[in-house]
């Protein structure tokens, strides 16, 4: 709901769609019945925003609760954030269309690096000062949750809590705390005190950095009884925790506009460059009648024609035929097209491939993610060539003429042969297709291979390595264009200097939040965006802050150097990482974990449990 | 299969909403509503579904109207019912009937202009008249030069047969009717550009397209 100061802004904007609320299924509360206000704020635009699964999850089980209005914020865009700032109207919620700066809890999930500068920006546009340190009232509290909150130390400076793991069973600690706290008057350090004896609250502010002259850390020491270490939060089985009965169904056209629905998390591959499949262990399924039930009441409410069933790899969940038949009964009928984003090329089946063919036929994505078999060994990827280009043939003879590989450029040990080994082998998946004796008449084949920049990350066993330099990447991608001899192979890139600050901020240090400040009052946001993206600013912050970035990124760090997020625990041991990176640098590879459990301790998390090894028993 | 026409208003906050976005909110309230819907029989199925005008985004509608086809035996009432359990919030079906004219023939519009200004309405009512009853009143339209977006000049009032000025809540209210369709399209929003053009910049106007007509200014049914 807008105010009127807002509907004369919004014929000014591009897509005022975004910034009306109001639409189906969302969540509206009488405001003088609730004990708390609370805005969960993505700090990018609405259409990034609202394909965001966590947020429809947190959403959902914060509004559960009677006493809690939980409402959506999104960055607004450039045009919008100016008329805003011109007509004075600050950062507002899209349920209520009331100001933030009020709200007791303002939550902001960290999705990637390169919106943190939106961070900043969305507490001054809500009226707030961007330093925790400079908000002195018990709320709003700020607090940071996301894969990102595994090494937060960056923006430890503006936020006041950041939320380790997973949000589902948190919440309510931290709603009754802040609930009492208020009601008791409390002051906000008292509060942040008794939140970090929450198990996953980390505050940063109860903790002081030291550093070496060499500029590492020498140590972080907790004050006033925090805990040493902050253990993330894990939801111990995914069958009994709540899944959202209802989502927000957006007017405008976002990213991820259909049905989503999480059916298994965290990874069995141990993939070493994959920041997601370490930091979502341990592996916990769902049960396939819980699923589909759930499908099937969230197509009704909200009319969507597609469900994507999302994990990291999807064809690792043990049940996905048994779920597709059922799944499929209703489905195909009411005309709904099933999607699996996240298929394997090592266990594609024929059967599976004509069951995903039964309503409408979405694109075909693989990841063999390196060129060559010596670096697929080395970043533990398990795929070999035979296997991309048998599964290449059965979906070419499946009727697909458009296949997308994934690659990564600037993998530790890569040299420029593994670069040209990623051009031979989308030449092999072209001639593939021209092999297939039955290939579709007067249609070619257009295979696009889409190859990002690795950026280490903590928690993975790259954690300790080198990221390559721009100069670096800008080489391996012109070889990499000079090997592709043939227009059905089309290749595309990330930009570099993107990465490379998503490197900086991946393992960066408290030393940075000036830096981000520094960025952020010259103009920087949404650097996620090529065209906001300003990469002379940020050069320029780095230099004004007497802070080195090749000192975050370009450096090998020692395994004995004491990292800025030792001092969280994600479940997952350092010796483990650092058996993991000697295998790397051996191209030797790790069976994943159904064969053999590689003891990699998430499963402390779940009290010994863990369902890759309980489903090998079955 | 037969084909009903569902009408209804657009109003308040929506009005925000493009004709895409309300193309694809309308399919998923059907969707969500049950209605045994007619699907085409190619490659990818698809419901059949258009909208007799569509409707410029910040433009509120009373008389808005969709055609879609269906399948089976089912009532234009309980299509009517089924709808107005599914619409979100701001689209309200109000009625649903046999198509009577195609979409083509509609041939004019009326609306009506409110305007929310600094000047006092006793003024900005007189500036309009004197507007309105002069010799001409030419304003840039954007068109389309092949793929090239130029302006182009058009006098305004050729078009306007006849306009009305009211008040409604101390807000000054222009209503007119306007050519409207596939033929001549004249968008409101050029006039009310033109009458609050060199005014205050906290000026704004809510436009609400008010009835469909056809050739003859007869309704369009």
């Amino acid at each position: 709901m807008v105010s009127k100061e807002v509907e004369k802004i919004l014929p000014l904007v591009q897509k005022p769609g975004r910034y009306i609320g109001g639409e189906l299924n969302s969540v509206i509360k009488d405001k003088e019945k609730v004990a708390l206000r609370y805005a969960f704020c993505f700090p990018d635009s609405y259409e990034i925003g609202m394909s965001h699964l966590g947020m429809k999850i947190l959403y959902s089980i914060a509004n559960e609760r009677e006493d809690v209005w939980c409402e959506r914020v999104f960055a607004p865009w450039h045009d919008m954030e100016a008329q805003m700032r011109k007509h004075g109207i600050p950062l507002y919620a899209l349920e209520s269309g009331d100001a933030i700066k009020d709200f007791d809890l303002i939550a902001f999930t960290l999705m990637y690096e390169l919106s943190y500068s939106n961070v900043l920006n969305m507490l001054d546009l809500a009226g707030l000062p961007v330093r925790a340190a400079d908000r002195y009232s018990l709320t709003p509290i700020v607090i940071g949750g996301g894969p990102c909150a595994c090494n937060p130390e960056p923006m430890a400076e503006f936020f006041d809590i950041f939320s380790l793991g997973e949000g589902e069973e948190v919440y309510d600690e931290l709603f009754d705390l802040l609930e009492e706290c208020k009601k008791n008057g409390s002051s906000k350090e008292e509060f942040l005190r008794r939140a970090a004896k929450i198990d996953g609250m980390y505050v940063p502010s109860l903790y002081d950095v030291e550093y070496n002259e060499d500029k590492t850390i020498k140590a972080v020491v907790p004050k006033n009884g925090a805990p040493e270490k902050i253990r993330k939060r894990i939801v111990s089985e995914l069958d009994s925790v709540k899944y959202p009965d209802k989502f927000v169904v957006p007017y405008i056209e976002v990213v991820h506009d259909r049905v989503v629905h999480e059916i298994l998390r965290g990874c069995i591959r141990g993939c070493r460059f994959c920041q997601a499949g370490f930091l979502y262990r341990p592996i916990r399924e769902k049960s396939p009648d819980t699923i589909n039930n759930q499908c099937r009441g969230l197509c009704d409410v909200t009319g969507y024609d597609e469900i994507s069933l999302s994990s990291l790899s999807t064809s690792d969940y043990t049940q996905l035929e048994p779920l597709l038949d059922k799944l499929l009964e209703w489905t195909i009928p009411e005309k709904i097209n099933i999607a699996l984003p996240s298929l394997r090329v090592d266990n594609f089946s024929d059967e599976l491939m004509e069951k995903l063919n039964k309503v409408r036929r979405s694109g075909l994505t693989f990841a063999p993610e390196a060129g060559t078999q010596r670096l697929r060994d080395a970043i533990n990827k398990n795929v070999t060539e035979d296997e991309v280009l048998r599964t290449s043939r059965k979906a070419f003879e499946g009727g697909w003429t458009a296949v997308k590989l994934y690659f990564m450029l600037g993998l530790p040990t890569e040299t420029f042969d593994d670069v040209a080994g990623i051009a031979e082998l989308a030449q092999k998946v072209v001639d593939e297709f021209y092999k297939n004796p039955n290939k579709p008449k007067g249609k070619g084949v257009q295979v696009s291979i889409s190859v990002a920049s690795f950026v280490p990350k903590p928690f993975t066993p790259f954690q300790w390595e080198p990221q390559d330099t721009r100069e670096m990447l800008l080489e391996k991608q012109a070889h990499l264009l000079s090997c592709v001899k043939t227009r059905k192979v089309n290749v595309s890139y990330h930009k570099v200097d993107i990465s490379f600050l998503e490197g900086v901020f991946a393992r960066g240090d408290r030393r940075l939040s000036k830096v981000i400040y520094y960025a952020w009052q010259h103009g920087c946001k949404f650097d996620g965006w090529d065209d906001s993206f300003l990469f002379d600013t940020w050069l320029e912050a780095f230099e004004q802050c007497g802070v080195d970035p090749l000192f975050y990124t370009s450096r090998k760090r020692e395994f004995e150097e004491i990292l800025p997020w030792d001092h969280l625990d994600y479940g997952i041991r350092k010796e483990f990482l650092i058996s993991e990176n000697k295998k790397a640098h051996e191209s030797e590879t790790t069976p994943h974990c159904r064969i053999k459990c590689a003891g990699c301790g998430a499963n402390r998390l779940n009290g010994g449990k863990c369902d890759a090894m309980r489903k090998n028993l079955v | 299969m037969r084909c009903v026409r569902i009408w209804f208003e657009k109003k308040g906050d929506v009005r925000f909403i493009s004709h895409l976005d309300l193309m694809r909110t309308m399919t998923r309230a059907i969707r969500r509503s049950q209605i045994p819907l007619w699907y085409t029989e190619g490659f990818n199925p698809h419901p059949y579904m258009t909208f007799v005008l569509p409707l410029s985004l910040g433009m509120e509608s009373e008389n808005d109207a969709m055609d879609i086809r269906v399948e089976g035996e089912i009532t234009n009432r309980e299509v009517m019912t089924a709808l107005s359990k599914v619409m979100p919030q701001g689209i309200t079906v109000t009625c649903v009937t046999e198509p009577v004219l195609d979409p083509k023939f509609i041939a004019f519009a009326s609306f009506d202009i409110a305007f929310y200004t600094a000047e006092s309405a006793a003024a900005l009512e007189e500036r309009i008249r004197n507007m309105l009853s002069g010799t001409e009143l030419v304003v840039q339209k954007l068109g389309k030069k092949g793929h090239r977006k130029v302006y182009k000049d058009i006098d305004l009032l050729p078009h306007i047969k006849t306009y009305e000025l009211k008040e409604k809540d101390g807000a000054p209210v222009l209503s007119l009717v306007l050519p409207a369709g596939s033929t001549t399209n004249i968008n409101p929003s050029l006039l009310a550009d033109e009458i609050i053009k060199g005014g205050s910049e906290d000026d704004y106007y809510v436009i609400i397209r008010k009835q469909l007509f056809a050739e003859g200014m007869k309704a369009f049914e």
